[in-house]
């Protein structure tokens, strides 16, 4: 009974895998052939979910390098629950210690339960920006230099080859990121959020899109963005320190001056950062 | 008596129990949404622990293929909110009778819940939870 369409299941190793899919999906392969570091299965989840130190979460998880679960990949695919992570770690260590953690989980299931009611809405605007500049003045495509990790930004572009490498991203990062695609850059956040999609193991359409347009002030009052003291404190300085561009950075300045650069209102598209812009 | 076989998907990548299970990668998504490599081998990872018949191609004709060889009437597909997954589901539900299912929720809530934003689920969900904002200790 066995299809020509049906696929392997006896690999010796992962790269012995790797080159069986290489073979039946060489589109994807074109896009990028490496397979992330990050095990797919029950049984990688559920040594992750044993080794979360959930207590240092809530005051550790906005730094790069804190404790968090790394669980999105599995509870993308429900290859784990949240229901059965958030059961797991409040028996484990009690509920109301691990409130931040859960509330995290919640927002899964908050954008899975918004993902019912809008389809493929989730790719539409929910509400109009607030940053003041026209949805029109925004690029459709994602910039070659982001793409290729070439902008000169030490930490934009560890965040790409991150991404493209590991298939994953800490949330802060994402954050950031997403701020510099479209308020810096002025892109649609559909195109970021698309190639966000191509990449992430945990890719989601429904948590994806919505954070790109929480980020954009589509789905929220006010458009999220940083600045470089933000990034240098929760990065403890690492891309900043070799950053070929340190002494022209364009996230260098006061919340309020960043926010009267980048959110002129319209005259015309208004002003756009260029990279040769900077602040000393 | 109902034959039954279970198709597997994204959104639930877990077999139910021992009826035969499918898997199939929607060629036509992959390649209109470009993914990369990174995204197809981790499924396949997480399939490669699962008793499941991985394919590629059409899944609507793949899975209707795969109950007619097991003389199924039944398909068992957990519940989704991807409108692609929906789409699919409901062609095949032309042809055979449907078993949606769902696991255990996060949360139970009473409807409606007001999703307009997080803070207004976050009260119904947190108190649902066992976690009463008001009481934390
Ligand atoms: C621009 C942008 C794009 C994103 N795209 C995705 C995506 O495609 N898929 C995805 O799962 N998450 C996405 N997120 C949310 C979040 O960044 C990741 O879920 C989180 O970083 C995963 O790492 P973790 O498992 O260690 O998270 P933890 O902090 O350990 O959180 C535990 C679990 O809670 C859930 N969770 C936590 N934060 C969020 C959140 N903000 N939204 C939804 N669920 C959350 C996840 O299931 C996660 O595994 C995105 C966020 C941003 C800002």
């Amino acid at each position: 009974m066995a299809a020509s369409n049906q696929l392997r299941r006896d690999f010796q190793d992962r790269d012995e895998m790797r080159q069986h899919l290489m073979e039946q999906f060489p589109d994807a392969a074109e896009v990028d052939s490496r397979l992330s570091p990050i095990p797919g299965g029950r049984g990688a989840a559920e040594s992750r979910l044993n080794q979360f130190r959930a207590l240092q979460y809530a005051g550790s998880r906005n730094f790069l390098d804190g404790e968090v679960s790394g669980l999105s990949p599995y509870t993308r695919y429900s290859v784990l629950t949240i229901a059965e992570v958030q059961e797991f770690v409040a028996g484990k260590f009690g509920l109301y210690r691990v409130y931040k953690f859960v509330q995290e989980l919640a927002w899964r299931d908050y954008w899975q339960r918004l993902y019912f009611q809008l389809g493929e809405g989730i790719w539409q605007d929910r509400e109009k920006n607030k940053t003041g500049i026209d949805a029109s003045c925004y690029s459709a495509a994602m910039p070659d230099d982001i793409v290729h990790g070439q902008t000169g930004l030490a930490c934009m572009d560890a965040f790409t080859n991150g991404l493209t490498a590991n298939g994953y991203l800490h949330n802060h990062a994402r954050m950031w990121f997403a701020a510099y695609v479209i308020h810096w850059r002025r892109v649609r956040w559909q195109a970021g959020a698309r190639w966000f999609l191509q990449h992430l193991v945990d890719g989601d359409p429904a948590s994806n899109n919505l954070s790109w347009q929480w980020v954009a002030s589509t789905f929220s009052s006010k458009p999220y963005f940083f600045n470089r003291e933000n990034l240098e404190r929760y990065t403890n300085g690492k891309y900043c320190e070799q950053c070929p561009r340190r002494n022209a950075c364009p996230f260098n300045a006061g919340y309020e001056t960043l926010a009267a650069e980048l959110f002129s209102p319209a005259r015309s598209c208004g002003s756009k950062y260029e990279p040769s812009h900077t602040h000393e | 008596m109902s034959k039954v076989i279970q198709w597997i998907h994204d959104d639930l990548l877990r077999v139910t129990s021992d009826i035969p299970a499918i898997y199939v990668f929607d060629e036509e998504k992959l390649r209109s949404e470009s993914w990369s490599l990174k995204r197809i081998g981790f499924i396949y990872e997480c399939l490669l622990e699962l008793p499941v018949i991985i394919q590629k191609g059409d899944p609507v004709a793949e899975v209707a293929q795969f109950a007619h060889n097991h003389g199924a009437n039944t398909i068992r597909i957990a519940r989704t909110p991807d409108p692609r997954l929906q789409s699919q589901a409901h062609q095949l539900a032309r042809q055979f009778t449907i078993d949606l299912w769902a696991p255990e929720p996060f949360v139970n809530l009473s409807n409606p819940v007001d999703l307009r934003r997080f803070s207004r689920y976050w009260q119904k969900a947190s108190r649902a939870l066992g976690l009463d904002t008001r009481d934390r200790t």
